[in-house]
């Protein structure tokens, strides 16, 4: 069966068109060139005056996890404002910065985004985090394992063991937690915070180990590119919110010489300490910095007012700024020697000085951050704010008039600290296709999607156009999942599921003795029941996508 | 020789040897009594019934089926199963109503009114063993969660290179269970009752926060505060079901306070047990399917939560339901029946309740007769069991999936 898309307005700039009317075709779930003549087409959908772009990527969202979850166990009152009923075809829930699995994939199929991407799966929660994935409909997803603060990997980096042993060690890791990616989160600084060190700089050593984040950064940055990983190492920096981190940021990125990295959520990572409330904007230096460093892509993490909750593995950073909670409760733990978890509730206002201003820090970034391949559009939900506000962040890049009217309404003081209104950049249509789209999907190191050229998922998304760009993103007219239509007007039709994507790495598997032991001498438990099997997970449902490590051009 | 992963309480241990001898199974290295208990059970016949006599399994499923469709109101109480076990269970409640409450509820919604109203500090079982030079243990014994101790609590090796742990019991009773064990650790306990329990607790976090213990004679108090300000990274351990009903609420929302109160200037976390039927597990996807723990009711069409409101005592005693479907697939809890309340009950083939229900169906048990995925006690690691047994009773899935076709 052939359906041929005609008439659209297409961006897709992976293939470098530009808004142009082309022809899709579409062919068992895949977009096809042109159907060869003896084929017949058995559907034609006409798309006058639509706007098609490939389905949306979320780089960076917490979706799953047993962070999210005991999110949700903290805040029954979110979950109390936010209820959705059953219907016909889908399943009841509730929240939304905590939102229930079910109607995470219905509202990420309504905005039309195809795939997401949780990134921070701890290895010893890792199966779970993937079994709670299996009821997130409608998208493809995949994981980035946490690492950096487990006691074995600093152990290793202690001891100075060699960079191929270290990148065996990654390997199994990636594969056994099924990862697609790795993500350092606060690298040595989890730990430390089990040893009481409430902050650790990017060359301050941590208590037990005597090593560096700088060391633990450079050598998982080092192992990414020697296992030729589809997506390069995903960072947290150290020092998450405190004022003054953005020269420990710059620092990180000149720490890693010019190999590649990802720094996510960089608006928490890019404060200076100037002026009487020694809180200010460090989005121009890092910009530049950026801009400089073309090894270096990033997500944003911005920050929408409104009511939301923080989940992270950085406990030390999460549990610095417990007293901000709102309401006034908070959880942390300390998880299983690899890393840990803290939960904040957290209301961002307009009016209050450091909320305003790390708003404007985020569309700073957004602005100054000249090539939109490097810089893709998240606010780490829910840490910055719910996915939901996507299509009013995008008006805030594409409208300029419209941004200047909301920085009026904030603090001014942050109004006044902030070049935000200078900025006259305006993001075209094909830019927010690249920041939403070709972008994550290029340096996630998946290639068939994130584009509409032949071969790639027939995951589209058709806008109405709308001088109101809010108005225009949050609504689709239809989305194409796998080539079948999943929303039309706001509805969803049918309900499918995504794929899991993993990677898959090949390494010497000598290391597994030494983690063997480790694990019944320490962890208490067997390697064997920690490793996930693929069995389990298509016991659940769950359809593979494997990516080979096979990145050439690092 | 068999390695098999333990089904029977939430430590989940996965380093059990059985041997296996004419399809019964006898645990090779391990002394555990719920284990050992569990694997004695001789299965005599497995047939389903409906009031208590024999049936075939189409014939149950098509009248659990009717009564589904029929009542106006479930309850699905005990939930002893699994993660697909739950999400069948939730597939049904969002479809036709009703309630979800666990064999653990009672217990564990004192828990939960302290996280939900102040939140906590946790920890996990590799980090109980590794980190903490002080455990303090609060009313609970080895009948929970047997092996805790010798594999988490006693460890030959951390990697803090812990030398000698100090172990302090408070409870009401004599802990038999430590004091064999006494030369492995520096023990010291303090005995009293739940009452005298909140009052010394209050008092600690008073001393604690004003970081001097002014001109206290109290013993039991001065030895506490001495011992927690010099901790590195301590822990508490609980079981709620052994406290004080009544003044269960406010011990553990003073022990999470307390714990708040150390991290200030050291580390310190807390530990709640929740029992043998595997809570955990069935809250976990609860909270991601529905975003609340368990007592949850589907008859609005949306969730609604109520600790109160939706316990099964209460629902029983209130007649607010007109069928309860009992699950339980890893042991034999008594249940309650109640006049004019229509009883169902999925469970193993040897529970002794299995004739006074209108319907029984038989189960099989989460890594014996069928994989499965459970989560451990500390809500972060699940692990996978595979089936080792080979009698065809069917997992808590496979039933109700066929009786969701049928309605
Ligand atoms: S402690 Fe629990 S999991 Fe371990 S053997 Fe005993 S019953 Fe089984
Ligand atoms: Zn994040």
């Amino acid at each position: 069966m052939i359906v041929r898309i005609k008439n659209a307005k297409v961006y897709d700039p992976t293939n470098k068109v530009d808004g142009r009317i082309k022809d899709i075709f579409i062919k068992d779930g895949k977009i096809i060139k042109r159907p060869n003549p003896k084929e017949k087409i058995s559907q034609v959908i006409n798309l006058k005056n639509k706007i098609v772009m490939p389905g949306g990527i979320d780089i960076h969202s917490h979706i799953a996890g047993g962070k999210v979850n005991l999110a949700r166990l903290l805040l029954p009152e979110e979950h109390r404002k936010y209820l959705y009923s059953s219907t016909n075809n889908l399943r009841s829930g509730s929240g939304l910065g905590t939102c229930t699995s079910f109607h995470i994939g219905y509202k990420y199929a309504k905005l039309g985004y195809t795939a997401v991407f949780e990134p921070a799966s701890l290895p010893a929660n890792a199966r779970s985090t993937i079994i709670e994935m299996s009821d997130i409909p409608l998208i493809d997803k995949g994981c980035y394992t946490v690492l950096g603060n487990d006691d074995f990997l600093l152990n290793l980096i202690q001891k100075k063991t060699s960079q191929k042993k270290i990148n065996d060690y990654v390997a199994w890791i990636l594969t056994s937690t099924k990862g697609l990616g790795i993500k350092i989160v606060n690298p040595g600084g989890i730990n430390a915070f089990k040893f009481n060190q409430r902050e650790l700089d990017l060359d301050a050593k941590n208590k037990k180990y005597g090593i560096t984040p700088r060391s633990i950064l450079k050598i998982l940055t080092k192992s990414l590119i020697d296992l030729k990983a589809p997506h390069p190492i995903h960072v947290h920096g150290c020092n998450l919110g405190v004022p003054g981190n953005v020269k420990t940021t710059l620092k990180q990125i000149s720490a890693v010489e010019g190999k590649p990295m990802h720094l996510t959520h960089i608006q928490y990572h890019s404060y200076s300490n100037e002026g009487d409330r020694n809180f200010s904007s460090g989005a121009a230096i890092l910009a530049e910095s950026i801009n400089k460093n073309k090894n270096i892509s990033c997500d944003i993490g911005q920050v929408m007012f409104g009511q939301t909750v923080t989940t992270s593995a950085d406990t030390m950073s999460q549990y610095r700024n417990h007293s901000f909670a709102h309401p006034k409760k908070w959880i942390c733990a300390d998880i299983e020697c690899e890393a840990g978890c803290g939960i904040i509730p957290f209301e961002y206002r307009d009016k209050n000085y450091v909320n305003a201003l790390q708003w404007a820090i985020g569309l700073e970034l957004f602005l100054l951050i000249k090539d939109p391949w490097r810089v893709y559009l998240t606010t780490d939900h829910p840490n910055g704010a719910a996915f939901t506000a996507y299509p009013r962040l995008i008006k805030l890049l594409m409208d300029r008039s419209f941004r200047n009217e909301e920085l009026e309404k904030i603090n001014k003081d942050s109004q006044n600290n902030s070049i935000l209104k200078s900025l006259k950049r305006e993001y075209s249509l094909y830019e927010i296709a690249i920041l939403t789209r070709s972008g994550p999907a290029k340096i996630l190191g998946l290639n068939n999607i994130g584009h509409l050229g032949e071969g790639a998922k027939a995951d589209i998304t058709v806008y109405t156009e709308h001088q109101d760009k809010e108005k225009m993103f949050e609504n689709p007219f239809l989305v194409f999942k796998d080539g079948q239509i999943i929303v039309k007007n706001g509805t969803i039709k049918k309900v499918i599921n995504g794929k899991l994507y993993i990677a898959e790495a090949e390494y010497d598997q000598s290391i597994k003795k030494e983690i063997s032991i480790y694990f019944e001498k320490y962890i208490g438990r067997k390697m064997s029941s920690f490793e996930i099997q693929n069995q389990e997970l298509w016991d659940h449902g769950l359809e593979l996508e494997q990516i080979r490590c096979s990145r050439n051009d690092y | 020789m068999q390695s098999f992963i333990c089904p029977f309480c939430s430590l989940l241990c996965d380093d059990i040897r059985l041997e296996i001898k004419n399809n019964s199974f006898v645990p090779l290295n391990s002394n555990c009594l719920i284990l050992k208990k569990s694997l004695k059970r001789k299965i005599k016949d497995h047939f389903p019934r409906i009031k208590g006599k024999k049936t075939t399994m189409s014939i149950a499923i098509e009248e659990l089926a009717k009564l589904i469709k029929k009542s106006k109101s479930i309850l699905f109480a005990g939930m002893g199963t699994d993660t697909k076990g739950t999400k069948v269970s939730l597939d049904i409640l969002d479809k036709f109503g009703g309630t979800i409450d666990h064999f653990s509820g009672d217990s564990y919604s004192k828990n939960l009114k302290s996280i939900q109203e102040i939140g906590g500090v946790y920890i996990t079982l590799a980090e109980l063993k590794n980190r903490c030079d002080t455990i303090i243990i609060i009313e609970t014994t080895d009948q929970t969660v047997p092996r805790l101790f010798e594999k988490y609590i006693f460890p030959k090796e951390t990697i803090n290179k812990i030398k000698k742990r100090k172990i302090v019991y408070i409870g009401s009773k004599k802990p038999q269970f430590l004091l064999k064990n006494k030369n492995r650790f520096a023990f010291n306990s303090i005995y009293l009752n739940s009452q005298n329990l909140l009052n010394l607790i209050s008092q600690l976090r008073q001393k604690i926060n004003n970081n001097s213990l002014d001109s206290t004679k109290d013993k039991n108090l001065t030895f506490l505060f001495k011992l927690l300000k010099n901790t590195n990274y301590g822990s508490i351990i609980l079981s709620a079901s052994e406290l004080d009903k009544d003044l269960c609420d406010l011990i553990i929302n003073e022990i999470n306070l307390l714990i708040q109160d150390l991290n200030k200037f050291t580390r310190f976390a807390g530990m709640f047990l929740s029992g043998i039927h595997h809570l955990v597990t069935v809250n976990e996807v609860l909270l991601w399917q529905t975003g609340f723990p368990i007592r949850t009711n589907f008859s609005k069409g949306y969730p609604r939560h109520n600790i109160d409101q939706f316990s099964t005592t209460r629902l029983l005693a209130k007649k607010e339901v007109d069928l309860v479907v009992w699950i339980d697939s890893f042991h034999e809890e008594k249940i309650t029946f109640k006049k004019n309340i229509k009883s169902v009950l999925l469970g193993i083939p040897t529970h002794p309740q299995k004739k006074n229900a209108d319907i029984f169906i038989p189960l099989g048990t989460p890594g014996l007769d069928h994989n499965s995925h459970l989560f451990r006690v500390d809500k972060v690691v699940s692990m996978h069991l595979k089936k080792i047994r080979n009698i065809s009773l069917p997992s808590v899935f496979e039933v109700l999936s066929k009786v969701k076709e049928r309605i």
